[in-house]
């Protein structure tokens, strides 16, 4: 009896986390380069507070796009064709390979913003109200997710490809200008208590139209891999 | 005639063509009259507006092609894709290209952070990022497949592009021609651009023409390759024959 879609979807989600549980790449190697980024650029900008609070917010987004390609992406540079045979033998959904794929790199990304924005507000000491805090908690996995869908997709068109792994944040990279805008502006709009509706709808919408890209595309694109 | 000299002798006079029409829009570039608040500096818009709206049609052109080959399957569509993509590059990077000259005595920096210029500048790697990947795939299909996907996904790039300076609050000029009713310029001013527009947009086409060719050249020689292989080990062997009255029998041989 073929496993349903969901059952499918788990299976591969917990294969990824399950890699990650035991390499600690994410945990032991991105997220500490990630914070010393951080921590680079504020020696870099001068120790004035205020310029610094300025900054903080934006260079946090800055850095959880360039390095969370580095985590939406690193499955499928390394994995072999072999494997990638094996998963088209056992007749896995090539969509639902994707979506958990894209799920289990979305939590590994939600860790890295949770880490890393912990450093950024020590260290550029970012203040929110209450609930500011309250609607980082929605737009956070957003992003999370709109960025894991798009370095998964990015991933699916690059395997193989001369030169993919280095081809694959100058795809991700421009594409994701949306989701750092409405990051970035939301952040903004949550300090100046302006309201951040739009921004949450626009990420709504490219985390949308993100999925239904890669889910239809996961496929053709399996079958010329 | 054959077929490959006539359109061989097309692209000879779309080029002649072409050449004449850029003549032309530079001596009306030149005669035009001088911006009151800009003067002569004005005369770089006949350049840069012309590139900019003739790469937005090539990458027009590139998801129009792209969507083409996912229905019909013809590689013939992923090559013009490819083609007018790569020269659609060339266009946008001399957009900004001049428009950095333009904006260096008029804003008096090269490049600052506008909507436009920053939008721009982000479709200019996403089509590079498109081109790097149709060359980092050898097997046709499979590149013209994967690449597709970008070329449609990228297309979305161009009306935020032409839009930004609407949305937001832009220190480059609103629309002044692709806008919602009449275009806000002189008429002299407006012929010379329409001239230019029209002639770079002839030689997009020659290019386009040439590269697509070229293209087409290049997959014949790869097809006359995979023929013409070199022998490999193995070829000399031939199947057994069961048939011991119609030939030799090469059961047992060896021993």
């Amino acid at each position: 009896m073929t496993p349903s879609f969901g059952a499918q979807l788990r299976a591969v989600m917990r294969r990824d986390l399950d890699r990650e549980r035991r390499s600690g790449e994410v945990l032991w190697i991105t997220i500490p380069f990630g914070a010393i980024a951080l921590i680079l650029v504020q020696l870099s900008v001068g120790a004035d507070v205020p310029v610094l609070r300025d900054l903080g917010p934006g260079l946090y987004w800055a850095v959880v796009l360039l390095f969370g390609v580095l985590i939406s992406v690193r499955r499928t540079t390394v994995e072999t064709q072999a494997q990638r045979d094996l998963v088209a033998l056992l007749g896995i959904d090539p969509a639902a390979a994707f979506a958990g794929r894209a799920l289990a790199s979305s939590l590994l990304l939600l860790g890295f913003q949770l880490i890393v924005g912990a450093v950024a507000v020590l260290f550029y000491d970012i203040r929110f109200s209450a609930s500011g805090w309250l609607a980082m908690a929605l737009v956070l996995p957003l992003a999370a997710y709109g960025l894991a869908v798009l370095g998964t997709l990015a991933g699916s068109i690059a395997t193989r490809a001369a030169m993919g792994p280095a081809l694959i944040p100058l795809i991700v990279a421009p594409l994701a200008v949306p989701l750092l805008l409405a990051a970035t502006e939301s952040v903004e709009g949550l300090r100046n208590a302006t309201g951040i509706l739009p921004w949450v709808l626009l990420m709504i919408t490219v985390d949308l139209v993100l999925s239904i890209t890669g889910v239809l595309t996961a496929r053709p694109l399996m079958e010329t891999q | 005639m054959n077929p490959a000299a006539t359109q061989s002798a097309r692209r000879d006079w779309l080029g002649i063509v072409a050449a004449v029409a850029i003549l032309g829009a530079f001596i009306l570039a030149l005669l035009s009259p001088p911006d009151r608040v800009q003067g002569d500096l004005t005369r770089m818009l006949y350049i840069h507006v012309p590139t900019i709206l003739t790469a937005y049609l090539a990458f027009i052109v590139t998801t129009v092609a792209t969507i083409a080959y996912l229905v019909s399957r013809r590689l013939s569509w992923d090559r013009l894709a490819a083609s007018s993509a790569e020269v659609g590059v060339v266009f946008l990077g001399l957009a900004i290209l001049t428009g950095m000259v333009w904006g260096k005595p008029v804003w008096g920096v090269w490049w600052t952070w506008d909507a436009r210029l920053t939008t721009t500048a982000l479709m200019f790697f996403i089509y590079l990022g498109y081109l790097g990947l149709r060359r980092g795939i050898s097997d046709p299909v499979a590149r013209a497949r994967r690449s597709a996907i970008l070329g449609i996904v990228a297309v979305a790039q161009i009306p935020i592009v032409h839009f930004s300076v609407t949305w937001w609050n832009a220190l480059h000029q609103p629309p002044t021609i692709l806008r919602p009713g009449d275009p806000q310029i002189d008429t002299p001013l407006l012929i010379a651009l329409l001239v230019g527009i029209g002639a770079f947009m002839l030689v997009y086409a020659w290019l386009v023409a040439r590269r697509v060719e070229l293209e087409r050249h290049e997959a014949a020689r790869l097809d006359a390759a995979i023929d013409d292989a070199a022998p490999v080990a193995g070829d000399a062997i031939t199947s057994p024959s069961l048939d011991a009255a119609t030939g030799p029998s090469t059961r047992g041989a060896g021993t």
